[in-house]
């Protein structure tokens, strides 16, 4: 079975946008665009400036990218 | 940011177990969907897709897999995806705001008679008691579906209450009141606050509402947050009194099956 997702890489949230979005800087400095996944929404997991988080990029465009995971502090 | 790329790569749709599809172009994994079970009973989908196309294709998988009643939570603000999830034919059932509540709010004194127990120093029996108490009243008004979604229903018989998260209102050995406070991260959650119903409209949950809030507040923490249900005026009053605003709302979707 395939399961070759988008590349995941932790990053740190920057800035909660418009429109269910978050600017995550990523550790070789690039910034991506993230949604969130449904099972964090699903499980009210609540996003913030500050916050570490794992993002798969997307194989589409790597300017985006998908929060799966947010770390404790 | 639009919340779909746009193109539609060819993909083929592969339920990979009981509760999830994978959207497969090639070898790749272009979108994934999940079904899961509340405690409660209800099933709630999650789909996660990078191009609208693939979205639909998902959405048509699982609910040509599944029947009854379908729920799903997405945020208000992300129009595209509820957009999508309207055009597999879910509409909106409830709307929960969450809110952003400053911790400054000053002390507030409970009513006569009743005393205010701190986090952490409430008793577990008397807690217990009330946390069934209170599940029971839910249970036979306005149910768990209007609840927020971690106060879940407990197996039958099981009570598990832990009294570091909660503060609680005292009327002699009884509690009537409590409030559940969570801190995972920076921003600590107000999950849960609740006064036996025969105790209500005098102040109780004010006073436990301040009285976590002061906590925090001394702990240097300036914001909470919550969700409140927008059909829930008692609970929105509640908050505002303390001058919680409202950052953002969530929708609950349902499609019958």
């Amino acid at each position: 079975m395939a399961d070759k997702g988008g590349i995941e890489v932790e990053g740190t949230v920057l800035e909660c946008l418009r429109n269910a979005t978050f600017k995550v800087e990523l550790p070789n400095g690039h910034q991506v665009l993230a949604h969130i996944s449904g099972k964090i929404r699903k499980n009210y997991i609540k996003i913030l400036p500050y916050d570490r988080v794992l993002v798969e990029l997307s194989p589409y465009d790597l300017s985006r990218g998908r929060i799966l995971f947010r770390y404790r502090n | 940011m639009e919340t779909f790329t746009s193109g539609e790569p060819a993909v083929v749709i592969t339920r990979v177990a009981q509760r999830h599809w994978h959207a497969l172009e090639d070898d790749r994994v272009a979108g994934r969907a999940e079904a899961s079970t509340r405690p409660d009973g209800r099933v709630f989908l999650s789909i996660d897709a990078w191009h609208r196309s693939v979205f639909d294709q998902l959405a048509d998988a699982m609910l040509a897999d599944l029947t009854g009643p379908l729920h799903t939570i997405v945020d208000e603000a992300d129009a595209e995806l509820v957009a999508g999830w309207e055009r597999a034919g879910f509409t909106t059932r409830r709307r929960e705001w969450e809110y952003f509540v400053p911790t400054d709010t000053g002390t507030v004194l409970p009513p006569p008679g009743a005393t205010i127990v701190p986090r952490g120093s409430a008793s577990e029996g008397p807690l217990r008691e009330l946390d069934r108490v209170i599940r029971a009243e839910v249970e036979a008004a306005v149910g768990w579906q209007e609840m927020p979604a971690e106060v879940l229903p407990h197996p039958p018989g099981d009570t598990v209450v832990d009294s570091a998260l909660h503060a609680a209102a005292a009327e002699g050995d009884s509690y009537v009141g409590l409030v559940r406070v969570v801190q995972v991260t920076r921003l600590p959650r107000i999950g849960l606050i609740a006064v036996r119903a025969d105790r209500r409209r005098r102040g109780i949950a004010r006073a436990l509402l301040a009285e976590v809030l002061g906590s925090l507040h001394a702990a240097g923490i300036p914001t909470a947050s919550a969700e409140v249900n927008e059909a829930n005026p008692a609970a929105t009053a509640l908050f505002e009194s303390v001058g919680a605003r409202r950052a953002s709302s969530n929708l609950e979707l349902v499609r019958h099956g």
